[in-house]
């Protein structure tokens, strides 16, 4: 067993029309033994922007308070909220002064982009746990149900669906790749964000 | 002791009993000494523009610069001491690499001058060193807050202006200035105005040998859309330093 | 002098290495980076250098990205392609590009391919195999076309045509078949089209679309997905459920757009 599958856990965030959203199990274990059928993994940054964080739970826990560190202090010395594509970079380049010892983490971004002429532009992106991004326009994934959601997402993810559409093909793919996947489940949480509001959905699931 | 400022005038992090930090003053006094430059923002871009004089004309003057490019997006002039400047410059660009490699993107002109500000506010209160005999123009576009232009002086403290002038001419110049100054000024005409306000008080001709100048300009809206350069991963730059062709012809006209 | 800045954090942190080694000695093996298993190429032609690369990003055996771009930007004259660790790849590109655009503005030159050459070999042997790249850096400078490749542990080649990555030899046979002096921009495109098809059909690490980038000493033209061999077809069903389909426990709705009403309270300001 890898580090990776120590807690288990799986992020997905998908592009949808003037929408995206990012949805993840809610499992936390030790191996095979379940602990928490109500472990988040998934952060707000800023009002439009959430970040995944599947792999090691203490990770998890460093990652995110380092983000929140991170975001903050720009936030003041800049005097404006950070983009996602800006947190993106931000996120990789993080991970990667870890090259040589890293944290167990593989962050999953998505947001909404601030255009300069304005209006918004959906923004997805992944990086690996040393910090190599992916930039990608459908969807993207991580975790120890990685390999199924990348097959059921391939299926079943279509161009410009409606923020309510988008909410039942990532609640569908992520709810079904994670029932073949023993690490995760046990319940979901699904975010989808537009660019005025950002519903949040807890689902149920197997809790085997 | 040998001036005016007694024994408060040697231990710059020692204040005087008024209150002053007596180097800090010298170090204006170096800045007013300096060869005039000056910044005006337009509503389409800035220019910032100085004299580049020689004190000989067996020096090779293709070697001066005094208008300089900090990262894409930004440019900074200086007057008072040019080793000062100099240093100061590629502080700056290492600054702006750094930003760079963490955010993917350059730094706005706000937190790079602050950046600038915070290393000359240091030489203030550090024991041993002597503070940066320079003033700086700073100017830059971003996309939070448009073309900004902004003025450090030696003791670190910073201001944004719409038009300002620093060094040996810089009280005249700044009347003249105030004068010419309106808020819908065009690049074009700010170019031109920077010329006519170095005129004044300008000893010798005034060539493209002797001046140097360089614009920040604002990308319109197309620009803006089309985004990064494809392959590239980075905007088109904004600031650039105007050639010598380009400085003589705005010289004829 | 105390840093005044917090842009100055530079170099690696190995506090995680010890925790790290003390987990795979507890049975738990560090996990795998994406590397990019890779087909990429350079060759040189008459007005100066065409660089190619295939798209596809591997985790294992899965396919990580089926579109990433793995000719890196260097300066406006050069560009580099890299296989190998993907973040490194990435961040040693990344450096360079930087370390560059400081030594251009510095030296008020056009940046040369050799500089970045010898600046990328030296980082490399310096981390001595560690920083997984394997690099073809191609470009025009003052001194002509350049194309080098550059191995993981710092070592170089200066040839008319390269290969690099685990579809290398798939398209080496074509280059080796194929290259002649004095190729034409269509004859180069045209070869490096196919040395990288060839990675891309009969190398498993390398697949997708063939992006190209051809340098001339005036101008710099990058063709993103120049061959496009693989293209997904269109769904021929919809698979979209319908709304209502997910049950849900809990909603929570957070409204970006506050709304304000303004009421009117206590008495009228006197304002005759």
């Amino acid at each position: 067993m890898s580090i990776m599958q120590y807690n288990g856990g799986s992020v997905i965030a998908m592009v949808g029309k003037d929408c995206v959203a990012i949805a993840s199990d809610l499992r936390l274990g030790v191996q095979s033994l379940s602990i928490s059928a109500n472990y988040q993994k998934i952060f707000p940054i800023t009002d439009r922007i959430y970040v995944g964080l599947p792999g090691l739970g203490t990770d998890v826990t460093t990652l995110h308070e380092q983000f929140r560190y991170r975001v903050n202090m720009y936030t003041i010395k800049e005097e404006r909220e950070i983009e996602p594509q800006t947190f993106a970079q931000l996120v990789s380049s993080t991970l990667y002064e870890r090259r040589f010892g890293p944290y167990f983490i593989e962050p999953v971004v998505a947001g909404m982009q601030k255009l300069p002429t304005g209006g918004f532009a959906p923004f997805i992106a992944a990086t690996d746990l040393i910090g190599c991004l992916n930039f990608a326009k459908d969807f993207v994934v991580a975790g120890t149900a990685s390999e199924k959601l990348f097959g059921v997402a391939e299926g079943l993810w279509e161009p410009d669906l409606e923020a309510e559409d988008l909410f039942e093909t990532i609640s569908q793919t992520l709810l079904n790749a994670v029932d073949r996947d023993a690490f995760s489940g046990w319940g979901a949480v699904v975010h989808v964000i537009t660019k005025d509001k950002v519903v949040t959905r807890t689902l149920k699931g197997r809790m085997d | 002791m040998a001036t005016g400022g007694g024994a408060y005038s040697y231990s710059l992090t020692v204040f005087s009993p008024s209150g002053k930090l007596v180097q800090i003053e010298h170090a204006l006094a170096a800045v007013s000494q300096g060869t005039t430059s000056l910044g005006i923002k337009a509503t389409n871009g800035i220019v910032i523009a100085t004299e580049k004089k020689s004190s000989s004309i067996l020096i090779d003057d293709s070697m001066i610069e005094r208008v300089a490019v900090v990262c894409p997006n930004i440019g900074i002039v200086y007057s008072g001491m040019g080793p000062d400047f100099r240093l100061l410059v590629t502080k700056a660009r290492k600054s702006a690499q750094a930003y760079w490699k963490i955010y993917g993107e350059y730094p706005p002109t706000k937190v790079l001058t602050q950046e600038i500000a915070n290393i000359m506010q240091q030489a203030t209160q550090s024991g041993g060193v002597r503070p940066y005999g320079v003033s700086l123009l700073v100017a830059g576009w971003d996309v939070t807050r448009g073309p900004t232009l902004y003025q450090v002086d030696p003791s670190g403290s910073f201001w944004a202006w719409k038009a300002s002038a620093i060094g040996k001419n810089m009280v005249n110049a700044k009347t003249f200035l105030e004068k010419r100054y309106n808020d819908d000024i065009s690049l074009e005409d700010a170019i031109h105005t920077a010329l006519l306000t170095l005129k004044e008080g300008f000893e010798g001709q005034m060539t493209e040998k002797t001046i140097e100048i360089g614009v920040v300009t604002v990308p319109d809206p197309a620009e803006l859309e089309a985004g990064k350069v494809e392959g590239t991963g980075r905007f088109k730059p904004t600031f650039r330093k105007l050639t010598e062709e380009e400085v003589r012809d705005y010289l004829s006209l | 002098m105390a840093s005044p800045s917090v842009y100055n954090g530079s170099g690696f942190d190995f506090s995680n290495v010890t925790r790290n080694s003390f987990l795979e000695g507890r049975g738990l093996p560090l996990p795998k980076a994406t590397s990019t298993g890779t087909t990429i190429v350079g060759c040189v032609y008459r007005d100066g250098i065409v660089l190619g690369a295939d798209t596809r990003a591997t985790e294992g055996p899965i396919v990580a990205d089926k579109n990433c771009e793995k000719i890196h930007y260097i300066a406006d004259n050069i560009r580099c392609c890299g296989a190998g660790t993907a973040a490194d790849t990435e961040f040693t590109t990344a450096l360079i590009a930087s370390n560059m655009e400081m030594h251009a503005l510095s030296t008020g030159r056009k940046p040369r391919v050799v500089t970045a050459m010898t600046m990328l070999k030296q980082m490399l042997f310096r981390y001595q195999g560690h920083i997984g790249a394997a690099l073809v850096l191609g470009g025009v400078d003052a001194t002509g076309p350049q194309l080098f490749t550059i191995h993981p542990h710092g070592s170089t080649d200066k040839l008319p045509y390269v290969t690099m990555g685990s579809g290398s030899l798939a398209a080496m046979a074509v280059f080796e078949s194929g290259w002649k002096p004095d190729m034409s921009r269509e004859e180069a495109l045209a070869l490096v089209a196919a040395a990288i098809s060839a990675g891309i059909f009969n190398d498993l690490g390398s697949g997708s679309n063939v992006d190209a980038c051809v340098i001339t000493a005036t101008q710099t033209d990058f063709l993103r997905g120049f061959v496009k061999p693989n293209e997904r077809v269109e769904k021929e069903r919809r698979y979209v459920f319908k709304r209502g389909t997910t049950a849900w426990k809990k909603e929570e709705i957070k409204n970006l757009v506050v709304s304000e009403t303004v009421v009117g309270h206590g008495e009228q300001m006197d304002v005759s």
